[in-house]
């Protein structure tokens, strides 16, 4: 059986690749993928630490509950955020981030 | 599990007591089909939406002052999920007040401009509804769900002037940041949820998301290892209080503050800066108070820096600032740092729970008050506010420009408005707690903001020597409605200022 350290180390690797991706890449396309990692990231952890911490007084259910609650939530967030996107490509013609500096002082 | 342990959970499930909440996601259904079934143009959807929530504001503020509601307060529903307080029942009513403000600045914002109106009153009213469940969660779980709901609705309002380069421009940029924070703080919340559900360590919760569960298990001590002491334990706590300070603005993470609230439209920028930043102290103050008591010697320190941080930078940044809701959204992170002082004074001195509650409700009068003149001033292009737009505007508009002084006044801490009052309880308690070198920074806070308020009130009465009338734009007067509604948020600030006897009760 993998032990619990690996599913942890992996989410901690998705979680950070993420992250770094949210700051370094200047595509907005690249920058939602990165936030939807870092979610998938929540979710891995949630149900490995789920399944690992379950004993058999503690069905440790409230991690699995939130996880469709994550899933739900991104689907909204990816829905909002796809259409903002959109409307800007449409008026811009550009979702890079470097190129959009409208809002200066 | 067994029938009868089912049944003692859904005994708790008593959806009365979330009534309010559930009425206002009701109404905002309800505007969308007045809307579909009459032609109006918006002009009896904020009318349905303003009136109906100050009936329901009457309502819980007659119920909270009359104390019928002390009966309930202090009870968990939902299995656990939901804690109603006193506090909460305060959060309730200020949020409420801040949404009714909000669809009134809206009304206005939208009057001149070829926009969707009743989807705006509808976001409105559900991201309160998301507030106000906020405020009252004692679980992760509800937690994380409703502060996805108002964010998420915050994405939308952001960017709803579709037309305008910079309205999008600033919702993509919220977008990425509040995601971003989001799932910094989930990731908190997955490391909390692990280390307490172990069952090697000492107390293992059973339902790790629930806050008394892991209050308790963070406070667990066996004699040979400390919950306290734990690396997750200590990285999850850090990681949730970062996802906090980039919703309130503080200190590294303010990065988002003047570009969001410049871009986005004036009554959006109004909810921002008020009702996300409070819920963002109120969500502080039930973590601090709540699972994370044990932690002191994590936040203290951490949350003191980032003060220091927020209040000498929200000040100084604001110095050179020539655009209004720059203006506004720096100070509003220098208020963010005041606030922060008022939380870690919380730590020692009691009261000062209350002072930062007065703090937020003098803030909130005075900010509504400053965004309605700048809406009513605004032109066509809503970022686009400079400081020369306001240039006389006492002469061309003698209400708005003594409104827009009270409100500046009150935002700087001028005597004897109220928010001279509110900073001065916040610093009496920051004394009292011996946090001198917080105390200091404030204050030289409070003198640089001075400056900035008042270049914007010079500009507000005084005439530009290079400016001819002729190239000063022509401001529409504000309706009845809106006068009473400014004249009203001024009145309070000043006897906010003089009697402070109302907040004495609950708290």
């Amino acid at each position: 059986m993998i032990a619990l350290e690996s599913y942890i180390l992996v989410a901690g690797l998705l979680f950070a690749i993420g992250a770094f991706g949210v700051l370094l890449r200047r595509n907005t396309l690249i920058l939602f993928m990165c936030l939807e990692l870092m979610l998938s990231a929540s979710i891995l952890g949630l149900i490995a630490f789920s399944r690992y911490n379950a004993t058999a007084e503690v069905a440790m259910m409230s991690g699995n509950l939130l996880v469709l609650f994550i899933i739900a939530i991104a689907a909204c967030e990816v829905a909002v955020g796809l259409a903002i996107i959109v409307t800007l490509w449409r008026r811009q013609q550009t979702v890079d981030v470097s190129e959009l500096t409208a809002l200066k002082n | 599990m067994d029938a009868e342990a089912l049944q003692s959970i859904v005994a708790t499930n008593q959806w009365g007591a979330i009534w309010p909440e559930i009425l206002l996601g009701c109404l905002a259904v309800v505007l969308l089909f007045v809307d579909l079934f009459t032609k109006s143009r918006g002009v009896i959807t904020v009318r349905i939406a303003i009136w109906s929530q100050v009936l329901l504001l009457v309502f819980l503020l007659g119920r909270f002052v009359f104390g019928s509601a002390s009966g309930e307060l202090g009870s968990h529903y939902f299995s656990g999920m939901i804690l109603q307080t006193a506090s909460t029942e305060w959060a309730r009513l200020f949020f409420l007040f801040a949404s009714i403000c909000v669809c009134h600045i809206g009304g206005v914002y939208l009057a001149s401009r070829k926009l969707a109106k009743v989807e705006f009153y509808h976001i409105v009213m559900i991201i309160t509804a998301g507030l106000m469940l906020l405020a009252q969660a004692n679980d992760f779980l509800l937690f994380f769900v409703v502060l996805e709901t108002v964010t998420i609705g915050f994405y939308i309002l952001v960017a709803y002037a579709r037309h305008s380069r910079f309205s999008l421009e600033a919702g993509l940029k919220y977008l990425v940041m509040a995601a971003f924070s989001s799932a910094i703080m989930l990731f908190g919340i997955v490391l909390l949820y692990g280390v307490a559900g172990n069952p090697n360590l000492p107390m293992t919760a059973s339902m790790p998301l629930n806050f008394d569960q892991l209050a308790a298990f963070i406070a667990a001590d066996d004699g040979s290892i400390a919950n306290r002491g734990n690396l997750m334990v200590t990285v999850g706590a850090a990681l949730v209080l970062i996802g906090i300070a980039f919703k309130i603005g503080a200190v590294p993470f303010q990065i988002w503050v003047p570009d969001v609230y410049q871009g986005a439209p004036t009554p959006v920028t109004a909810f921002l800066a008020v009702a996300s930043k409070a819920a963002g102290f109120i969500v502080l103050f039930l973590l601090l108070r709540g699972p994370f008591a044990d932690l002191d010697f994590l936040w203290v320190p951490l949350l003191t820096v980032i003060a220091v941080l927020t209040l000498l930078f929200g000040n100084i940044a604001a110095l050179g600032q020539r655009n209004v809701k720059r203006i506004m959204g720096m100070s509003g992170v220098a208020h963010a740092g005041v606030l922060l002082l008022g939380v870690l004074a919380a730590q020692q001195v009691d009261w000062a729970y209350k002072a930062v509650w007065f703090y937020l409700f003098v803030y909130a009068l005075a900010s509504f008050a400053v965004f309605t003149v700048m809406a009513h001033v605004a032109p066509q292009e809503d970022s686009d506010q400079s400081l020369e737009r306001y240039d006389n505007l006492i002469r061309r508009q003698p209400l708005l420009g003594t409104i827009l002084i009270i409100g500046l006044g009150s935002l700087a801490g001028i005597p004897p408005l109220a928010g001279f009052v509110a900073k001065l309880l916040i610093f009496v308690a920051a004394f009292q707690a011996e946090l001198y070198t917080l105390l200091g920074v404030a204050l030289l806070g409070v003198v640089l903001s001075i400056y900035y308020y008042f270049a914007w009130i010079r500009a507000a009465v005084m005439k530009h020597p290079f400016v001819e009338d002729s190239e000063t734009a022509e401001i529409p007067s504000p309706t009845f409605g809106s006068k009473v509604f400014m004249i009203t948020l001024a009145a309070a600030t000043i006897v906010l200022g003089v009697y402070q006897g109302m907040f004495a009760i609950g708290g």
